[in-house]
């Protein structure tokens, strides 16, 4: 994505409240939009729900994305009741390790989302209460919404163990 | 959240029961579609729930990001397969926002229209299949199913098809309205109101229904709000919260309606803010017909191949079971890089187990009935 040309107004605000949280703004054709490293993510989260100027109640949706060579990344839209406005966290997680902390502890709807992303793409998310698979079979180590899975492909889906969580095979 | 304060342990000197694990689905008529929730009972007491989903999964993202822009949309039709319009309309008008293309206002009423006239069709359904659940039997069922069929009769006259109309296009719709459409819609349209007056004498006129809804799983908007939980299930918390209004896209704001709300969030307030709904997507229909200017409906000089550079977007829009919203993310191509959907139904049912555990079996199903789901939806 292109730099902005200037910081969004809700950026600006965030970087007003949560001086001490490094992100890059930027936006999308809809919301701004926060890049943070994976390190700060449960900081500016916390901070973002927390502080009485931002309160972002909802978290509305995450996304789980397969940027290829750039490794994984997650998007997470957020909303907040009591001042209308909204934004998008961003986050990249390396292939290697794509690890990223859980937010179940500060909105209870990131559970189902959650666990839809580590089975989908392939994101840990450490600390998850639940982390096995939501809408593919139990057993399943497959990540079928990773560019490198095939559409279509005539497979044995059943029983495949083998490899880590998080490992496409 | 305790929502059922009673302790469950027997008092000394009671006897011991043993919890006994049922099985619900994934075929069963409460379940409303392929949905398994696995409950322990303590009697007729529920003590835990264990939803299952997954059954109806049909790959929706993946195969959105393998089809042309155009080509996807048929499978978005079938994500909440009650009201195909209302998905159809959010995942078009993410494309053109993304693409930076504009439809006709004349396409965007039409598109209104048909949203609304979904929106009741939908409703309509869950308020018969809600009637089934709690005890009407047949009745509340085949009054709502008489004025859906005489909506899907109208889609079929406009778009040719009656749940998958396919009917919008990036850039407007299909076709023009037919000729008589106006005549036929307010003839719908009065059918309608009487049929929500109906439905609404056979269930909140009946005392045995008013009692086992009211009172039942009371949440608060900070409860709903932590689980994601939006839509009428939001609204009938007191909260009105409308994307229609908070974030209007289309013609909305053009629009004049009333968010209904329920006082406590219980199972009642969710069947009622459901039927005064209906009402209200009625009026927008009525508005719609009236403003409705003459025009193209589809707009001109669109490229014959639709491209897409660098872009992304998070498009949420009101559907019918609550926050509909579309993520695209597009690098160029012809193709989106990535599309998600932010499922109402999949966040609502989230909320299923903190809901169930603690009333009795028989509640469990009209708590899952007041939920609303599709599992269509729930499943991508």
């Amino acid at each position: 994505m292109s730099a902005a040309s200037e910081v969004p107004a809700i950026a600006a605000l965030v970087r007003e409240r949560l001086p001490e949280v490094p992100f890059t703004a930027s936006e999308t054709k809809t919301y701004a939009d926060l890049r943070v490293a994976p390190a700060r993510l449960l900081e500016l989260m916390t901070g973002l729900r927390d502080d009485p100027d931002l309160a972002f109640d909802l978290l509305r949706n995450v996304v789980a994305l397969d940027m290829e060579e750039e490794g994984l990344a997650a998007r997470y839209q957020l909303y907040s009741f009591r001042h209308s406005h909204a934004l998008q966290v961003s986050v990249a997680a390396p292939l290697a390790a794509p690890v990223l902390p859980t937010l179940t502890g500060l909105w209870p709807t990131a559970d189902w989302h959650e666990r839809e992303a580590a089975e989908m793409v392939g994101l840990v998310f450490s600390g998850h209460p639940d982390p096995r698979n939501l809408l593919l079979e139990e057993d399943l180590r497959i990540h079928p919404l990773r560019k490198a899975h095939p559409l279509q492909q005539a497979e044995i889906l059943q029983g495949i163990e083998d490899g880590p969580p998080g490992v496409d095979r | 959240m305790a929502i059922w304060p009673e302790e469950r342990t027997a008092a000394a000197g009671d006897l011991d029961t043993v919890d006994m694990t049922v099985n619900v689905g994934p075929q069963h008529p409460a379940t409303h579609g392929v949905f398994r929730m696995v409950l322990t009972v303590d009697g007729e007491r529920v003590v835990g729930c264990e939803p299952y989903i997954g059954y109806l999964h049909r790959g929706l993202e993946k195969l959105t990001e393998n089809a042309d822009y155009r080509q996807a949309m048929g499978w978005w039709d079938r994500t909440d397969y009650l009201a195909g319009m209302c998905c159809e309309g959010a995942y078009v008008m993410a494309v053109e926002r993304l693409a930076g293309i504009e439809a006709p206002e004349r396409a965007e009423y039409i598109r209104a229209l048909m949203m609304e006239l979904s929106r009741i069709n939908s409703h309509f359904m869950f308020l018969g299949a809600f009637g089934a659940d709690v005890g009407s039997f047949g009745t509340s069922f085949t009054y709502a199913w008489r004025e859906r069929e005489r909506i899907y009769d109208l889609f079929e006259e406009v778009a040719g098809d009656r749940m998958f109309p396919t009917y919008f296009r990036i850039g407007g719709v299909t076709m023009d309205l037919p000729a008589n459409f106006e005549r036929r819609c307010r003839e719908v349209l009065a059918s309608i109101r009487q049929g929500l007056e109906d439905l609404d004498g056979l269930l909140t006129g009946n005392e045995v229904f008013v009692e086992r809804c009211r009172g039942l799983t009371p949440v608060t908007p900070e409860w709903a709000i932590a689980r994601g939980v939006t839509g009428p299930m939001l609204r009938a918390t007191g909260l009105a919260w409308d994307i229609r209004k908070a974030e209007p896209y289309g013609v909305y704001p053009k629009l004049d309606f009333d968010i209904p709300t329920g006082r406590q969030g219980d199972v009642f307030d969710r069947f009622h803010v459901r039927l005064a709904e209906c009402y209200q997507s009625a009026r927008m229909v009525e508005q719609c017909l009236e403003a409705m200017p003459g025009g193209r409906v589809l707009a001109p000089k669109l490229p014959k191949t639709l491209r897409i550079n660098e872009g992304e977007l998070y498009f949420p829009t009101e559907g019918t079971k609550g926050e509909y919203g579309v993520y695209l993310m597009a690098r160029g191509g012809t193709q989106p890089y990535r599309a998600k959907l932010r499922s109402p139904s999949f966040c609502n049912l989230s909320a299923l187990r903190e809901l169930v555990v603690g009333t009795y079996v028989a509640d469990a199903i009209v708590i899952l009935g007041s939920l609303d789901i599709v599992l269509g939806e729930v499943d991508k």
